[in-house]
């Protein structure tokens, strides 16, 4: 069990070292860098723009600059940005934490109507609640969340005559006004999630209905709702949980154009202004934030699944 | 139209200043300073105002984007203040005396200037902080406009002398807010100065910094020690991140927010008839062109570049592009045409003209025509509409365009390395000639000539316009190099976008810059 | 919904994307007739999907657009499912080092979200109809080759390749004869379900500016010229918009009737 953990924190280390390495060599082969927007069109004197570059260490070799910004990373320090001065931490921090309300927020509105609906789904499999939650979930799925996201900016005017405010407002400030400013993005995105819930609940309870221990307890003349409640309900449980897991990732990772759509300063409109802004520090910092999310996540369902189940736990 | 066109208040603004030429009322026009004082104005309240265009940082030595100096003109304070007239006037410095051989400068500081540091502003901090800019190896993108100064001394704790290599009649204007701010002696001595300016101010300005979070807001708040009694009206200011251009008119109808500039003018339409908005629309310093690289394939070609200056109808693409809401200019942005611009009509390749296009590629040998890329840059709207409708224009002539767009910052690096080809361009300027064409068309090293125009007569019309102190002699040499820019066609000035702001009812006394920075926020009030 | 009856409509919608695709001139008027006269028009008779900014017919640019936004994302699944599968095939048919190496850069890759992969990437290679291809290429290719190596470890496993092995065909006629005959349908299945994705991907970069450029029409830079007019012209968000939805439902009929024919 501990070796099994131990190897795959190791996969997951070099995975997280060969993605941060990628990144830095991506990020500088993208032309024109963050000293070109300090200078715009004001430019003019090569020698401020080598004073600049000195400053920040790009004249140094890539590989210079990734040992010392990995340097820098082991004690703790992701650096400062290039293009705002602040410690990269506490930017990328702040963005996470905006990110993490709207995602959990999101989970919540997808586990509640997704669920449900994928147990009606699947307890009657072939009925029409399964028809009805199928015509959903294709939907939901091909549906661009952002266009999603336009459509309900459309008809919150035409039908409420009411407009969000597209900006962001921290909890601490004004709850209210952060939640006014956090429900068209978390419906978006919550419909597509939740269409992914309903679908995934509905394979799990219709896979359940089809074991054979199910079907010797149906067989026995048990009730419907008996059968459905301590046979498929219970072992459904588990998965789902799991299941969450997966989806909060996506979620942080997909949040880009909703961000920038909604004005919502998370992590994922943090990595498009430091990609726009060739902000490389910050670039690296949120970049690294959500691989090691991303890895967290699943080995802790990699662990949670060999927890459950034993024969997992061998391999 | 469906504003009106003249803004009253500029109108007014325009005429103080010209009282203010008479010394007996010099503090008239010191008191004109940002805007008119209103005498009975309302004071305290926190104004909201929308930014669609976000700082990256608030150094106002480091950074050259609008965006930044847009706010931070109400934080930091230069020698001089580019006046809305055209002109620089005092606004650190009190007074400004000239030698007779145009290469000193004396200035008298003054008096009970206070940085919100709290330290008063001494000679040694005006000293420092130009020292500081004009050294390249500090970074300041603000050095090469400061490249004509010799040397800084300050014979007493008032009174800062400015010595010149040669005579550079732009020197006051150079010591404006953009790049002329003064800080405290030794501000970037400490290692984390950069990071400091991002949380607190240390200029002189009416307003200090009190929070900047990135992609959501930057409050300010009245500084209680500024240096001008009873200003500014305002407690405090709350510049309102939003994420675009839709966003800033939702905020406005939902009165969130209480002032905004737009970013595209044409929207002004859908927020007529709001009731309780009032909408300004004024002439800018801003310019949308077209940037010709006269090192580019064809277009190394004078007569090339004349032929497609002929065939673009720049009311059209202005139509296109803005919904018609500017003005179409000639070779100066539309807030200069009539201090320093050569008046259009008078200018013989401003019109389209189909036949002489056609007969001046004919001449070239490119009679059948030719393909090439046209540069559009990614997040500025108007190059999309602009380019399909120069692309129709340029069709007849047999110019076969393809649009390409880049990014913001590859598009910088190809300007910067003098590579542009054939692109759009969105840039402002000071109401100085000097500013703005000297180092974007000057010959290297003294310009940089970014449109590799190397042209010898522009280039001796410039140094002549800097070098003359005299404004009307000045005016002569930038309409002649007017004439050499209408001729040869490094770059067709579109037209300028119309500066409109809007506020709801409750704000008084803002009066728009035309620079489009927010000057003005020093003399609103809130009514209650 | 049964497997065949969703093959059925999934099989229809497909046909009938491909033929907008490739002949879109049959249904619709050019896309960039501009009239400013005209512009922001509600949805009438003449123009069914209303007129854009310039005065432009929404309804022939979406019906352009098809050939465009397909077109990227088929090249680009095309491409990626070629390479991705390829490398995969011989990542699990080879094992050992060429394995581990390849693997360990796909983690990597797959470690980053695809919208901001896919964002750096346009952003690295500019704008531009190939460009966004290679993008979108790249950010599904060690997708396809989890796939392909998988199945090609599977298929490297049974005894009839080992009997190959025995007698005597050389590593390579091996490879080619029975791994890639046995994971190719498995890759074109990932294929069909990639696309609706890859579609997604696609249209957020057109959302982004990052796109083709103008005026070639395509969906997502459609709507990001409609953000300015969402509740003036709410015309010019919808048509777009179900246009990606029908065209990403297609595919996931189609992929969801497969995957179940295929178990």
């Amino acid at each position: 069990m501990l070796e099994a953990v131990l190897r795959r924190l190791g996969a997951a280390l070099i995975t997280l070292i060969l993605a941060t390495g990628v990144v830095f060599l991506v990020i500088r082969a993208v032309p024109g860098d963050a000293i070109g927007e300090m200078l715009g069109q004001s430019a003019g004197d090569p020698a401020a723009e080598a004073a600049l570059r000195t400053f920040f260490g790009l004249d140094r070799p890539i590989w210079s600059q990734y040992l010392a910004w990995a340097g820098d990373l082991l004690r703790g320090d992701l650096g400062i940005s290039m293009r705002q001065g602040m410690p990269v931490a506490g930017i990328v921090f702040d963005a996470f934490l905006v990110t993490l309300e709207i995602g959990l927020a999101t989970l919540a509105f997808a586990i509640l109507l997704g669920v449900p609906l994928g147990l009606a789904a699947g307890a009657r499999p072939g009925g029409i609640a399964d028809m009805a939650v199928e015509g959903f979930t294709l939907i939901g799925l091909s549906a661009p969340v952002f266009w999603t996201g336009m459509v309900l900016l459309i008809l919150a005017d035409a039908w409420l005559g009411w407009a969000p405010p597209l900006v962001y407002t921290p909890p601490d400030i004004s709850l209210s006004d952060n939640l006014e400013g956090i429900l068209l993005p978390v419906l978006a995105l919550g419909l597509l999630q939740a269409a992914a819930y309903a679908q995934f609940t509905r394979q799990q309870s219709a896979a359940l209905l089809r074991q054979d221990f199910v079907r010797a307890a149906a067989a026995r003349g048990l009730p419907w709702r008996v059968v459905f409640g301590r046979h498929v309900l219970r072992n459904i449980a588990i998965p789902l949980v799991t299941y969450a897991g997966l989806i909060l990732v996506q979620i942080l990772g997909g949040v880009v154009v909703v961000e920038t759509l909604f004005g919502i300063p998370g992590l994922g409109r943090t990595l498009l202004a430091a990609v726009q802004g060739r902000d490389y520090p910050v670039l690296q910092g949120a970049l690294l934030l959500s691989v090691v999310v991303a890895l967290l996540v699943n080995l802790l369902i990699d662990l949670a699944y060999a927890l459950i189940d034993p024969r997992v736990r061998g391999a | 139209m469906p504003y009106p066109m003249i803004d009253r208040r500029t109108a007014l603004l325009a005429g103080a200043a010209l009282l203010g030429t008479r010394p007996a009322l010099a503090q008239a026009a010191a008191d004109a300073l940002y805007g008119p004082d209103d005498a009975g104005a309302r004071r305290g309240g926190t104004l909201t105002v929308a930014i669609a265009n976000e700082p990256p940082n608030l150094d106002p030595f480091h950074q050259a984007g609008d965006a930044r100096t847009a706010v931070t003109v109400l934080m930091y304070q230069g020698l001089m203040y580019e006046h809305a007239s055209g002109t620089a006037k005092p606004l650190l410095a009190e007074t400004m005396a000239v030698s007779d051989d145009g290469l000193t400068y004396t200035f008298a500081l003054r008096r009970g200037v206070r940085f919100h540091t709290g330290q008063p502003m001494t000679a040694a901090d005006v000293k420092y902080s130009y020292d500081y800019v004009r050294n390249p190896s500090n970074g300041s993108p603000g050095a090469a406009d400061f490249g004509a100064i010799a040397g800084i001394e300050t014979p007493d704790d008032h009174t800062v002398v400015i010595r010149l290599s040669e005579p550079n009649a732009s020197l006051p204007m150079t010591l404006t807010n953009r790049f002329g701010c003064v800080v405290p002696r030794d501000t970037f001595a400490n290692p984390q100065a950069r990071t400091r300016l991002s949380q607190q101010s240390v200029g002189t300005g009416p307003f200090m910094l009190q929070e900047f979070r990135p992609q959501s807001h930057i409050r300010m708040a009245r500084f209680a020690n500024y240096w001008q009694s009873g200003q500014p009206y305002l407690d405090g200011i709350l510049f309102s991140v939003q994420p675009n251009a839709a966003s800033v008119l939702v905020a406005l109808r939902s009165r969130r927010v209480d002032l905004a500039l737009l970013a595209r003018p044409q929207d002004a339409e859908q927020l007529q008839g709001q009731a309780g908005l009032a909408i300004n629309a004024a002439p800018s310093l801003r310019q949308c062109s077209l940037d010709l690289d006269c090192n580019h394939a064809q277009l190394r070609d004078p007569r090339v570049r004349r032929a497609i200056a002929l065939s673009i109808d720049k009311h059209a693409v202005m139509q296109a592009a803005i919904g018609g809401k500017g003005k179409v200019l000639g070779t100066i942005p539309a807030a200069m045409q009539e201090s320093w611009g050569a008046p259009i009509d008078t200018l013989p390749n401003q019109r389209p003209d189909a036949a002489r296009a056609r007969a001046l590629l004919a001449e070239a040998g490119l009679a059948d025509g030719f393909a090439m890329d046209l540069v559009s840059i990614i997040g500025f709207e108007w190059m999309d509409p602009a380019a399909v409708t120069i692309a129709q224009q340029l069709a007849p002539l047999g110019i076969r365009l393809n649009i390409q767009r880049v990014e913001l910052g590859v598009w910088l690096n190809a300007f910067r390395t003098r590579n542009m080809r054939f692109t759009f361009n969105d840039w402002g300027t000071q109401p100085d000639p000097h500013i703005l064409y000297y180092r974007h068309f000057h010959g290297a090293p003294r310009g940089a000539d970014f449109r590799n125009w190397n042209n010898a007569e522009a280039d001796r019309l410039l140094d002549a316009g800097m070098a003359t102190p005299d404004p009307a002699k000045r005016k002569e040499a930038y309409v002649a190099f007017q004439r050499v820019m209408d001729e040869s066609v490094p770059t067709v000035m579109l037209y300028s976008p119309d500066l409109v702001t809007v506020a709801q009812a409750r704000v008084r006394n803002y009066v728009q810059h035309p620079t489009g920075w927010w000057f003005g926020l020093a003399k609103a009030w809130i009514a209650a | 919904m049964r497997p065949r009856l969703m093959l059925l409509i999934g099989c229809a919608l497909c046909a009938a994307f491909l033929v907008i695709s490739l002949a879109p001139g049959l249904f619709a008027g050019p896309p960039d007739a501009v009239a400013v006269a005209r512009r922001l028009e509600a949805p009438s008779a003449q123009f069914w999907f209303g007129t854009d900014e310039s005065g432009r017919d929404v309804y022939a640019r979406v019906i352009h657009g098809a050939g465009t936004t397909l077109g990227i994302v088929g090249a680009a699944i095309a491409i990626a499912g070629l390479a991705g599968g390829g490398l995969g095939a011989l990542a699990g048919f080879a094992g050992r080092l060429p394995d581990l190496a390849l693997s360990r850069m796909a983690d990597a890759l797959l470690a980053f979200p695809p919208i901001i992969l896919g964002v750096v990437l346009a952003s690295t290679l500019g704008s531009g109809a190939v460009n966004s291809v290679l993008a979108l290429s790249i950010i599904y290719v060690p997708v396809f080759y989890r796939v392909a190596r998988a199945a090609a470890l599977m298929e490297s496993g049974r005894a009839y390749v080992e009997a190959a092995r025995t007698l005597g065909h050389g590593e390579a006629a091996v490879l080619l004869r029975h791994v890639l005959r046995n994971v190719a349908p498995v890759v074109a299945l990932q294929g069909v379900i990639l696309f609706p994705l890859a579609l997604q991907i696609q249209a957020a970069l057109g959302f982004l500016g990052l796109g083709v450029p103008p005026p070639t029409p395509d969906w997502g830079a459609s709507l990001q010229e409609s953000r300015n007019y969402l509740t003036v012209a709410p015309w010019l968000a919808t048509f777009p918009g179900l246009a990606l939805l029908l065209a990403a439902l297609a595919a996931s009929l189609l992929g969801r009737a497969l995957q179940a024919r295929s178990g």
